[in-house]
């Protein structure tokens, strides 16, 4: 045991050795990939070959169509698009923060008895299953959800960005809440502070740059999710672009996803900018 | 103001190693004294258990003649309340700004309205100016606003010493306050310490600096989780030294290094205002 003739002295590299259970995992995604080929039927051939669909799609899509109504239409769109995106994200932060300070596990006190400690699980566990099961469901299923019930428009769907944006920044922020050096906190508390004050004052402002620029990213993939929560009638660009193309109005298409296509990267860079400044 | 402490037979375990074993330990109110030992030795953990911060494997520690570990929380939060920690670093909340961290020596007394109302209006007048005149005392008098991460590692420690003289503990517990400060701001934190243990205040320090702990009218030296040494310094023979921090190669270095510093830059005396208010 205690002498490997075999094994040259030695580090060894940052890829792991030729092992067991790496021949394993290997042999594994192998076959993963030949069978989910197979599965979704990939044909390089047809891939290729479908090259002249798609021109005459795009060709038919030139020159787009840039008359007045069309562009009301796609302004209207736009906004709506950017305040469902809006609101939900801001609901949604507002939603997930008390659940998010539910759902951080905090290091038990010393001396807690265990039906104490049981007792102070149970608010954890339920705010983690609620922040499960709204970030889980993917948000157009929860449009889907709020269109039957409610109807057609951008009301439903804005609900349905909000719970899902939520459920996202609830698990985000109970984990920048986590990983925050402890150690201020411990002090807080050793010098008295209640579980409150040393969460308010120690945990919380530490968290809070952190919050800022999660809040901001969950806003721009709303911004993304917007465009397409319209196919399922819950208003935004998407619901437009949804009975151009039922029309074959093509270059109503392309103005709708041109314009898409600019807020998006608009608001992409606007977001990534002010997420780094919170960062320095 | 300082309670009683006494340790008896204390024994604190990590998993299946011991961090303290048998600590058996008296300190008088208004004591001070210096605890030593090797990397390990367990001299964070013997001032985490005065606070309950860990849980204890044996023995009990009671202070003021009441069971730490048999108090109920409110109690405990009483307890805590007067006693007053500082780390070498990272025991302040870097993004609030040093006056806050400085306030916050008094949170653990508010009340829940008034804890709201500190969280958003900041503190009110009275705790303010206490604020302010702690922070005057350690020379940061004009950087209350500052946010505390945009201070040096010294000013920090200072702003740690404001938040001790905003809070007045019965008990300072110091561990390693000096580890990451310069040799001016150690010397008036150190001297702030002292004045805090004059007002009465029980002063247990934690040091790496053997030199500094000789100052100090008695020291604990722990090995290995167990109390090596428990006298006055000049019972403190080389050889007793030697065992205690047998094995300890970095603090070998560490000391040498230090030494050499010290002999290369004279220690320049501090100017004008700043300093803690030396008696
Ligand atoms: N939270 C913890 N979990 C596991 N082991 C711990 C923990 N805290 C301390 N220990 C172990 O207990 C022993 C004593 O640690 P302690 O921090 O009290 O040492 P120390 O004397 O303060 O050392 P140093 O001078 O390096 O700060 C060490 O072996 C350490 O690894
Ligand atoms: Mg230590």
């Amino acid at each position: 045991m205690a002498s490997r003739p075999t094994s040259p002295p030695g580090l060894g590299g940052a890829i792991p050795r030729f092992s067991w259970p790496v021949s394993l995992a290997l042999l594994v995604i192998l076959g993963l990939t030949g069978w989910s080929a197979y599965g979704v039927g990939f044909d390089l051939v047809e891939l290729l070959s479908g090259g002249g669909a798609v021109e005459r799609f795009v060709s038919e899509m030139f020159p787009p169509d840039l008359s007045a109504a069309t562009l009301r239409a796609t302004g209207v769109g736009i906004l709506e698009t950017f305040q469902m995106s809006f609101l939900g994200a801001l609901i949604g932060a507002i939603v997930a923060f008390p659940l998010a300070a539910l759902g951080t596990r905090e290091a038990p006190t010393v001396g807690m008895s265990s039906v104490e400690r049981l007792l102070a699980a149970i608010p954890y566990h339920v705010a983690r299953f609620v922040l499960n099961v709204f970030r889980s469901v993917p948000d157009i299923l929860w449009a889907l959800v709020f269109v039957v019930a409610l109807g057609l428009g951008p009301f439903p769907g804005m609900l349905a960005l909000a719970v899902h944006s939520a459920g996202v920044l609830g698990k985000l922020y109970s984990e920048t809440l986590e990983t925050v050096p402890s150690r201020p906190v411990e002090a807080l508390r050793a010098t008295g502070a209640t579980e409150l004050q040393a969460f308010l004052f120690g945990r919380l402002p530490q968290a809070m740059s952190g919050f800022a620029s999660l809040t901001l990213y969950q806003w721009e993939c709303n911004i993304r999710s917007a465009t397409i929560l319209g196919f399922v009638g819950a208003g935004g660009i998407g619901q437009q672009i949804l009975i151009s193309m039922n029309l074959f109005d093509y270059p109503k298409v392309a103005t709708l996803v041109g314009a898409t296509i600019v807020v998006v990267l608009l608001v992409d860079r606007f977001s990534a900018a002010v997420r780094r400044r919170l960062m320095s | 103001m300082g309670q009683r402490l006494v340790l008896d037979g204390v024994g604190v375990r990590f998993g299946d190693a011991a961090a303290l074993e048998g600590v058996t330990l008296s300190v008088k109110p208004g004591e001070k004294l210096a605890v030593i030992g090797a990397s390990g030795a367990g001299k964070s953990t013997l001032f985490r258990t005065l606070t309950r911060s860990v849980a204890l494997g044996s023995g009990s520690v009671t202070v003021g003649g009441r069971n730490l570990y048999a108090l109920s929380w409110r109690e405990l939060g009483a307890t805590r309340r007067r006693v007053g920690t500082i780390h070498q670093a990272y025991n302040l909340v870097p993004e609030l700004s040093a006056g806050m961290n400085a306030a916050l020596g008094e949170v653990g007394g508010l009340g829940r309205l008034a804890t709201l109302r500190t969280l958003l209006l900041g503190p009110d007048a009275g705790l303010s100016r206490r604020v302010e005149g702690a922070l005057q005392q350690v020379g940061l008098g004009e950087r209350v606003r500052a946010r505390t991460a945009d201070l040096s590692g010294g000013q920090q420690q200072r702003v740690a010493v404001a938040r001790l003289l905003v809070q007045r503990p019965g008990l300072i517990l110091a561990d390693e306050p000096f580890a990451a400060v310069d040799p001016v701001t150690a010397e008036r934190v150190m001297a702030a310490l002292l004045d805090l243990n004059r007002e009465g205040a029980t002063l247990l320090v934690n040091l790496h600096d053997v030199a500094a702990a000789r100052t100090f009218p008695r020291i604990v030296a722990l090995r290995e989780g167990r109390i090596a040494f428990d006298g006055e310094p000049k019972d403190l023979t080389d050889e007793m030294l030697a065992g205690i921090y047998e094995g300890d190669e970095k603090r070998v270095q560490h000391e040498e290094e230090k030494l050499g510093s010290r002999r290369r830059e004279p220690m320049r005396v501090a100017e004008g205002r700043d300093g803690v208010s030396a008696h």
